[in-house]
């Protein structure tokens, strides 16, 4: 366990390292000039080239990199923001508990529905029920998290003259009234990420329902609450956790969109803004954070498996 | 028996008819003057929902947002006129700010301000409240010159002189007729406290934004919340009527309508701003809001290489304008509320606009006509009488209806013989790029709503400048130019650029596409919130009130 552990994390820096310079290189490729576009219409040649030299973006390419990286590594600065002047770290430590709430619950409402209706389906399979809980399950895979958020903020607001729109209030502030406003936009995220996690608990779980450790259990007499919830749910979680564990980035892909629509000040707008505004130190540092965090919860969940299944050493 | 004398029973009768209509004319109008007398209430807070400013220095940033969100708390030496004191929304003339009067000299090179005196910036720290002093502009005049990427606009400045604590005087290399209304515009100028730089390194922490302004900066919550409240040291005494404003940060368009839909904010932009076809909608669902339209400095149009073949030939850039039907296009996307003449003067900058109308027609039918069978009888006479392939490079992403100019011009020139390829670009690229003249043949696109004509002028027509899209060089069009920026005296200015005007007329160097009004909504109990062009949310919300 403990030689894994440090030759995944041994294995995180090369990953890491080549995730900063794809992510580096890709901002280079990117069309346009954050110089030019800070000035926009009104560029003028000596003001661009004096915003330039302002913004280092008149050094060669190597250098910069060298200047970004090495300021991660040897002092921990990962910047500031080109438009704002800010230091990054500060910026995201300061958002990163929305996107990291709004994750967390989005996961813990397409993990509920999606392992309820699973089970459910894999335990009266091919029944109305089974039939339900399929169609269920593609339709939350169809439709897209954006289109509904956009439904479910719009439409309220044309026929009831309201709308689950809020100014954000952090957890620690008032638990209720956060609560209140992340619900919503986490429910929305996590009904359409319960399709899949319905759909391969089903499956995990019919096929752990056919082994012969199942039918021991059956043919002992034990009733079906205590076979599926004590035997077989265990074993079948496991591709659940993997897929939980491989959705991670998508949490934070969604979380630009969902942020910008619910108004809530997370990682994601803070990604997505920068994105837009070609602020190179930003993007690339918070994906370089991002990186390292989902770096981590696969070593986390790879561990986990060895929790679920004994079988599994390292 | 004496007679009693005619005239005065007439001149009774008359006095009689006179006070009967007096009456009669007040009970009329009565609910109209009841309106216009409508004592403003001081209180509240109004909401606004928009998206984030990239920073808050407004010398840093050149993001309207940025310009928009501190104009609340900064001023400057002049200012443009807002609510009751405007003639217009895009009323540009110049009214005292932070100085109260000034002088310019008589060969236009020498302006002398002299400042309000006892004017105090907030009672913030570092700066405590301090007298607003001639340094102060000195300093945030030249901070402006070194550091903003707006800096071209006050290039001719060549020295900032401190008469005394309350006198500047500011010296040009030439007369420079747009100098005020730059110095009006709150995209430029803000007068800042040097003491706050020095602490902060720059204005972008909201503790540093300490201004002479109607509001105070209270609270910045990044990505949730900016809050302002009033400043009871505002030296416009009795001003503004509002307690306070917030800023609700909210980044997407539809979730600001939603929350305008449902009370929760006040204006669904800076301007209060939504589109023609979102009024319509607005209007089925909440009957009660007022929406008014407005004419706005808007421009957009087909730019074209006339340096290069084949616009360099001016029977095909005609034939190009000749091509675009203008007025179905303001039909069927507008609701013909449009403006069809729209450049090279924008239709709402009327100060300086000559109409088309009033133009010979033989000239202005190639700024506003439309003459498919003209168009192609000059394709042929310039020798493309097969008619040939251009490129139309663009963003897509600009707000409706571009996507459907980009169509349309593409279907229009195609019923002449010019096959259009529309070529859609990335932001970045598009404006790193194509906007600034770096381009193949052909582009369209819209014009950055400049506030002094010469933006429009100069700017798009001066030889070499990035803004002169369509990469003109005509000599006697640049000696226009430069004389009407160095003539100080407006009604002899105004003739100048109306020459231009006709000048430009029949040249076709730019192919002008219809201008779309702006809605702007709020409750109706919004009251005293007049649009205005500028840039300045600070002021539109001067005089604005809540009747609640």
């Amino acid at each position: 366990m403990k030689r894994y552990l440090i030759r995944r994390l041994l294995l995180a820096v090369p990953t890491l390292f080549l995730v900063s310079v794809l992510v580096f290189a890709l901002m280079r490729f990117m069309p346009g000039d954050v110089a030019t576009r800070m000035v926009e219409g009104h560029a003028y040649a000596p003001t661009l080239a004096a915003l330039r030299h302002d913004l280092g973006l008149d050094r060669p390419v190597h250098v910069q990199y060298l200047d970004w990286i090495g300021g991660i590594v040897l002092r921990g600065d990962f910047g500031t923001s080109y438009w704002t002047r800010q230091p990054i770290l500060n910026e995201f430590a300061r958002r990163f508990p929305v996107t990291l709430e709004l994750a967390l619950l989005t996961i813990l409402v397409s993990v509920v529905l999606g392992v309820l209706i699973g089970i459910l389906s894999a335990a009266r399979q091919d029944s109305a029920a089974d039939y339900l809980g399929r169609v269920l399950a593609i339709l939350a895979l169809s439709v897209p998290y954006f289109g509904l958020a956009v439904l479910v903020v719009v439409l309220p607001s044309i026929y009831f003259k309201w709308t689950p729109v809020w100014t954000y209030v952090p957890f620690t502030v008032d638990p209720v009234e956060n609560l209140k406003i992340m619900l919503v936009p986490a429910a929305v995220f996590g009904v359409t990420r319960a399709g899949p996690v319905m759909r391969i608990m089903r499956s995990a779980l019919l096929d752990v329902l056919r082994q012969d450790y199942i039918r021991t259990a059956w043919s002992k007499g034990l009733a079906e609450r205590p076979i599926i919830l004590r035997h077989a749910l265990k074993n079948a979680m496991i591709p659940v956790i993997s897929l939980v564990g491989l959705q991670i980035p998508l949490y934070i892909g969604g979380s630009v969109i969902v942020e910008s629509i619910f108004r809530l000040p997370g990682v994601g707008l803070f990604f997505f803004e920068a994105l837009t505004r070609l602020d190179y130190p930003v993007v690339q540092s918070v994906n370089l954070i991002i990186a390292a965090m989902v770096v981590a919860l696969n070593l986390i969940i790879d561990l986990s498996y060895a929790f679920l299944d004994p079988r599994i050493r390292y | 028996m004496a007679r009693r004398a005619p005239f005065p029973s007439r001149l009774f009768l008359a006095a009689v008819v006179l006070s009967v209509l007096v009456l009669a004319s007040l009970v009329m109008a009565a609910p109209a003057l009841a309106q216009a007398g409508a004592q403003p209430k001081r209180g509240g807070v109004i909401r606004i929902a928009e998206r984030e400013a990239p920073g808050l220095d407004p010398h840093l940033s050149i993001s309207f947002l940025t310009h928009s969100y501190v104009s609340l708390a900064y001023s400057q030496l002049v200012r443009f006129p807002n609510g009751p004191e405007q003639k217009s929304p895009t009323d540009f003339s110049i009214l005292p700010d932070l100085a109260e009067k000034w002088t310019v000299s008589k060969d236009g090179k020498t302006y002398t301000f002299n400042l309000r005196k006892g004017v105090k910036f907030h009672n913030k720290p570092p700066v405590n409240g301090r007298e607003v002093t001639a340094d102060d502009v000195k300093y945030s005049l030249e901070r402006f010159m070194a550091k903003s990427g707006f800096r071209d606009r006050f290039e001719p400045v060549t020295g900032i002189e401190v008469v005394d604590r309350h006198t500047v005087k500011i010296t040009l290399k030439e007369p420079y007729a747009p100098f005020l209304n730059h110095l009006a515009n709150p995209s430029y100028c803000a007068i800042l406290p040097r003491e706050a730089e020095e602490k902060f390194k720059d204005f972008n922490n909201p503790d540093a934004v300490i201004g002479t302004g109607p509001f105070v900066l209270k609270s910045y919550e990044k990505g949730v919340r900016v809050v302002f409240e009033r400043n009871p040291n505002y030296f416009m005494k009795g001003l503004p009527y509002l307690d306070g404003a917030t800023i609700d940060i909210t980044p997407d368009a539809a979730a600001r309508l939603a929350v305008l839909r449902a009370g929760k904010a006040e204006l669904p932009h800076i301007w209060g701003w939504i589109s023609p076809e979102e009024a319509r909608t607005l209007k089925q669902t909440n009957p009660e809001m007022s929406i008014t339209p407005y004419k706005v400095i808007g421009q957009g149009f087909i730019y074209l290489r006339t340096d290069q073949p084949p616009f360099n030939d001016v029977r095909v850039r005609r034939a190009v304008s000749l091509a675009i039907d203008r007025k179905s296009w303001n039909d069927a996307l507008l609701f013909g509320e449009g403006c069809v003449d729209a450049g090279p003067v924008p239709c709402a900058l009327t100060d300086w606009k000559l109409d088309a109308a009033k133009m010979d027609p033989a000239k202005a039918r190639y700024v506003v006509g439309y003459d498919p069978a003209e168009a192609k009888r000059l394709l042929a006479e310039a020798g493309y009488a097969k008619g040939f392939t251009m490129p139309i490079y663009h963003w897509p992403g600009y707000v409706v209806p571009w996507r459907n100019y980009y169509e349309l011009a593409a279907e229009d020139l195609g019923k002449v013989g010019i096959q259009v390829e529309l070529k859609p670009e990335e932001y970045g690229k598009y404006i790193s790029t194509t906007a600034l003249g770096k381009y193949d043949k052909a582009a369209m696109g819209p014009s950055t709503p400049f506030t002094e004509v010469d933006d429009f002028l100069f700017g798009r027509f001066y030889p070499e400048l990035p803004t002169n899209q369509s990469h003109v060089a005509d000599g006697e069009l640049t000696k226009m130019l430069v004389a009407q920026r160095r003539e100080m005296d407006p009604k002899k200015r105004k003739q100048i650029v109306d020459d231009i005007q006709r000048y430009l007329a029949d040249k076709a160097y730019y192919v002008y596409v219809p201008q779309w009004p702006q809605y702007v909504a709020h409750p109706p109990y919004v009251k005293g919130f007049r649009h205005h062009d500028g840039y300045g949310l600070g002021m539109r919300l001067l005089y604005t009130w809540l009747d609640k």
